[in-house]
């Protein structure tokens, strides 16, 4: 779709997964055993044709930019158009980070003005969902709104997280309350927006705040401009919290996921890694699990998903857990309800997460980025372990892994 | 070393009679091994990790697998303004040319690409052996020496000089003879040539231009070339490498190659990230294990999916064992469906196979088995092949040395088959990947 430009909002904090966004934005957060999470909206940007794409980065770029890169794995090194990282700049009249989202796409007017695109797609980054974009911008074009918002049931408990919206029997939006504390209405806002470009531009051009919902959306629906809801009924979950986050992990372990990986007409692209095969041992016990190529498993894993390069050695157990790239679980070791992130080191017989009777058995325990937890220790449910940490120390790797056995695992 | 200062002809053109039916739709460089790579990419990885990123790939038999692995020589970094992949392929135009008439010509008809190249060292390789090796203390090795060529050897056992082209040298590593696949117990020597040449430019062009005017010349490296040397006094030097390398010529070296890496040792470690053995990564999700599924001594490459038992087996991506279904010391190629309660020992299924429900298929290693119809040389030691797309129907049993050929359709079992036995292709169905000659034209040796 030649006419049509995304920009996907990447930059943001999302403190609602702890450890795991120190080193970086929430959408180069790994997922599903080889995915990043912003793999989703790219892919989905890929087959539905639009070969235009900007991500708003600030927080923690580095990640992300490395993933990217310029953008081949998506198809998306292109001589005209592609994918182009706009990070904040410093101008010569003034100089200021993005202070919100209307704001951060303020700043880059210049670029919307240059795609000379008809339609603007604003997605957000953190999002794990397959859509074409195609049907949204059909729907848009053939309502002649200026604005519609991709929008999903949720959970009336969850409303308080989402812009809830009334749709009259035309998907006409009537009402949007911004995280409402409860709320009778069952449709979400998925922060999925096609703008008129024109129209995008001018309101961007006279923008009193910086947050797109309070400053552009809502005063847009107070003035009488039509605002369409596009109903979408697959599968989407925001993962910018630890629940959803984990949760969305362990859904992909189902018999038949609702998120499926492996729709060979709409597979998620990624920047492969080079790794060899998974490799399985003598005594490994594997059961409903993903197991990335580059891994290694002589212990034991169940339900669980392991990344590329982890390691898990024999006796050793991981269960209902995540483990990122390159973690190595020392022998007689028992991770259970745990998110691991790269790097991770448990030494030998420790204990992580692992609720016993009497223990929130939803408490999740998170290690951050090179965190080593000593041999013969517990890290309780529900510890988040600060990133490069054993009890809250920076090791350097050399140390740490000295710490944990008294040699490096390999 | 300065960039360009070599250059690499790898040759990937032979016909790989002795890997039976892998081999017959696709050069031998392009069999699948290891559960992601072609044989090839070890030697491409070689050459990027040693440095050279200037190579031909000669090809004549069937190019077409190869090439569509190859692309533009991306995965190894090999897509390049200057310098990268080329693929060279046999060509008419000048007064005699025609196929290539062996390894030697080859090169010599592909000469024309280094003339306008800086390269002085010029490296010969061959796109068939399983090794990870550093070519530059070689390259020392040749200009501490100012060698005309050196030739890289390994040892190998008693057991098996008769597959080699054997070398004799004296201390210094000067060749002083050449065996070619001796008889067993006439060897004089362990060390066996690995097929990697190093020559001084001049050298290679001068001897080639002569021995392309030698009737009498088979054209080849081993037993033209070097020998002549050797009866002029130009000195050969020969260079040990001392670490991993196998010959995959044959379907048992192949099959132990393979399942040596999900041995106790696996003889060298491909998760080295000092050494990638760089290949195309398909765009597929993570190993999927299922409840109840059991998986030990097995590589499975992303896009596997196990419900049921793996058992000291390499499985390609999109490789799927159904509920109940067992495998064990298998070679499963991409894309094959082993279903529900099926059991298959020791075989070795290319692309797109599929075994039916409770199907059995190949079975435990024995003595006095009766060797292939087809391949009676090749396809003795109790493997079973199944080819490309083919189908074992279900419930069907298939015996050990059997064959069964590629896009074998479900209706064509009407009985199993014994130990030894070829299930042959339907009439009319071989696509081949590539071109397919005559078959008179097909080798010129």
């Amino acid at each position: 779709m030649r006419r049509v430009m995304a920009i996907v909002l990447a930059g943001g904090r999302s403190e609602g997964l702890g450890v795991l966004t120190v080193p970086r934005a929430a959408p180069a957060l790994p997922f599903g055993g080889k995915h990043r999470v912003i793999d989703f909206t790219l892919s989905n940007c890929l087959h539905s044709e639009i070969f235009r794409v900007a991500l708003l980065t600030q927080h923690q770029p580095t990640s992300l930019v490395e993933h990217i890169g310029a953008g081949r794995p998506w198809d998306l090194d292109r001589l005209e158009g592609g994918v182009q990282i706009l990070q904040p700049f410093v101008r010569r009249e003034k100089a200021h980070w993005y202070r919100g989202t209307a704001d951060a796409l303020a700043q880059n007017l210049n670029e919307i003005e240059n795609a000379t695109a008809q339609h603007v797609i604003v997605a957000s980054g953190d999002h794990v969902y397959l859509m074409d974009y195609g049907q949204l911008v059909q729907a848009h074009e053939d309502s002649g709104a200026r604005i519609t918002i991709a929008v999903t049931k949720v959970a009336p408990e969850r409303s308080s997280r989402y812009g809830m919206v009334a749709l009259d029997d035309q998907h006409r939006v009537r009402r949007f309350d911004e995280k409402p504390e409860t709320s009778e209405l069952q449709w979400a806002s998925m922060g999925l927006y096609v703008f008129d470009a024109g129209w995008l531009m001018r309101a961007l051009d006279g923008l009193t705040g910086p947050d797109l919902v309070y400053d552009l959306v809502l005063p847009a629906l107070a003035a009488g401009e039509r605002i369409q809801g596009f109903r979408f009924q697959g599968y989407w979950e925001d993962v910018g919290e630890l629940g959803t986050y984990y949760r969305a992990n362990r859904e992909l372990l189902a018999p038949r996921p609702a998120l499926r990986l492996d729709d060979p007409r709409w597979n998620v692209l990624t920047r492969n890694e080079e790794r060899p095969p998974a490799r399985f041992g003598e005594r490994s016990r594997v059961t409903n699990s993903l197991v990335a190529g580059g891994a290694r498993v002589d212990g034991t894993v169940m339900n669980s998903v392991v990344f590329a390069g982890a390691w898990i050695e024999e006796g050793a157990t991981v269960e209902d857990s995540v483990v990122f790239h390159d973690g190595w679980i020392g022998k007689g070791a028992r991770v259970a309800r745990a998110i691991l992130d790269k790097d991770v080191i448990v030494g030998e017989n420790a204990r992580v997460g692992d609720p016993g009777a009497g223990e929130d058995a939803d408490a999740l325990a998170v290690l951050g980025k090179e965190a080593v937890v000593l041999a013969g220790e517990t890290i309780p449910p529900g510890t988040m372990v600060p990133v490069g940490g054993g009890r809250g120390r920076a090791l350097p790797p050399s140390e740490a892994a000295v710490a944990a056995r008294g040699e490096w695992p390999r | 070393m300065s960039a360009g200062a070599r250059y690499a002809f790898l040759l990937a053109g032979g016909l790989g009679s002795r890997l039976c039916l892998l081999s017959e739709k696709r050069a031998k460089p392009a069999v699948p091994f290891g559960g992601k790579y072609r044989i090839i990419d070890f030697t491409l990885s070689n050459c990027v990790n040693s440095g050279i990123f200037d190579v031909g790939v000669l090809t004549q038999y069937k190019p077409g697998s190869l090439r569509d692995h190859i692309g533009s020589g991306r995965p190894w970094d090999l897509d390049r303004n200057r310098g990268g992949i080329t693929i060279l392929q046999p060509f008419q135009g000048s007064e005699e040319n025609d196929w290539y008439r062996g390894t030697a010509d080859a090169v010599y008809q592909n000469l024309i690409h280094i003339r306008r190249r800086r390269a002085e060292d010029i490296l010969i390789l061959s796109g068939d052996h399983i090794y990870k090796m550093d070519y530059e203390p070689m390259v020392e090795f040749h200009r501490d020496r100012r060698a005309a060529v050196t030739v890289a050897i390994t040892t190998v056992p008693e057991s098996a000089v008769d597959q080699f082209g054997m070398v004799e040298l004296d201390p210094r590593g000067r060749v002083l003879g050449f065996q070619e696949k001796p008889a067993l117990g006439t060897a004089r020597t362990s060390f066996a040539s690995m097929g990697v040449y190093l020559f001084r430019r001049e050298v290679l062009e001068m001897a080639l231009a002569e021995d392309a005017e030698d009737p009498a010349s088979a054209h080849d490296f081993g037993r033209d070339i070097f020998p002549r040397f050797l009866a002029r006094g130009i000195e050969v030097y020969a260079h040990l490498f001392p670490h991993y390398w196998q010959d995959v010529g044959t379907l048992d070296s192949f099959y132990k190659a393979n399942l040596d890496l999900v041995g106790d040792r696996p003889p060298f470690e491909l998760a080295d990230p000092d050494w990638i053995v760089h290949t195309v990564s398909l765009d597929q999700p993570p190993v999927r294990v299922g409840s109840g599924a059991s998986a030990f001594r097995t590589l499975a490459a992303n896009g596997v999916r196990i419900d049921g038992t793996s058992e000291r087996s390499i499985l390609f991506p999109g490789v799927v064992i159904e509920p109940g279904a067992v495998v064990r010391d298998s070679i499963l190629m991409h894309g094959t469906v082993v279903e529900r309660g099926a059991v298959v020992e020791r075989v070795i299924a290319d692309k797109g196979a599929r075994i039916g429900p409770g199907a059995r298929v190949g079975g435990p290693l024995a003595e006095g088995l009766t060797a292939n119809v087809v391949c009676p040389e090749h396809l003795t030691s109790g493997l079973t092949l199944i080819g490309k797309s083919a189908r074992v129907a279900e419930g069907a049993v298939v015996g050990r040395n059997c064959r069964v050929d590629p896009e074998v359709t479900d209706a064509m079992w009407t009985a199993s088959l014994e130990d030894g036995g070829c299930m042959a292709s339907p009439p009319g169905a071989t696509p081949s990947h590539g071109y397919d000659l005559p078959a008179a034209e097909t080798v010129k040796r």
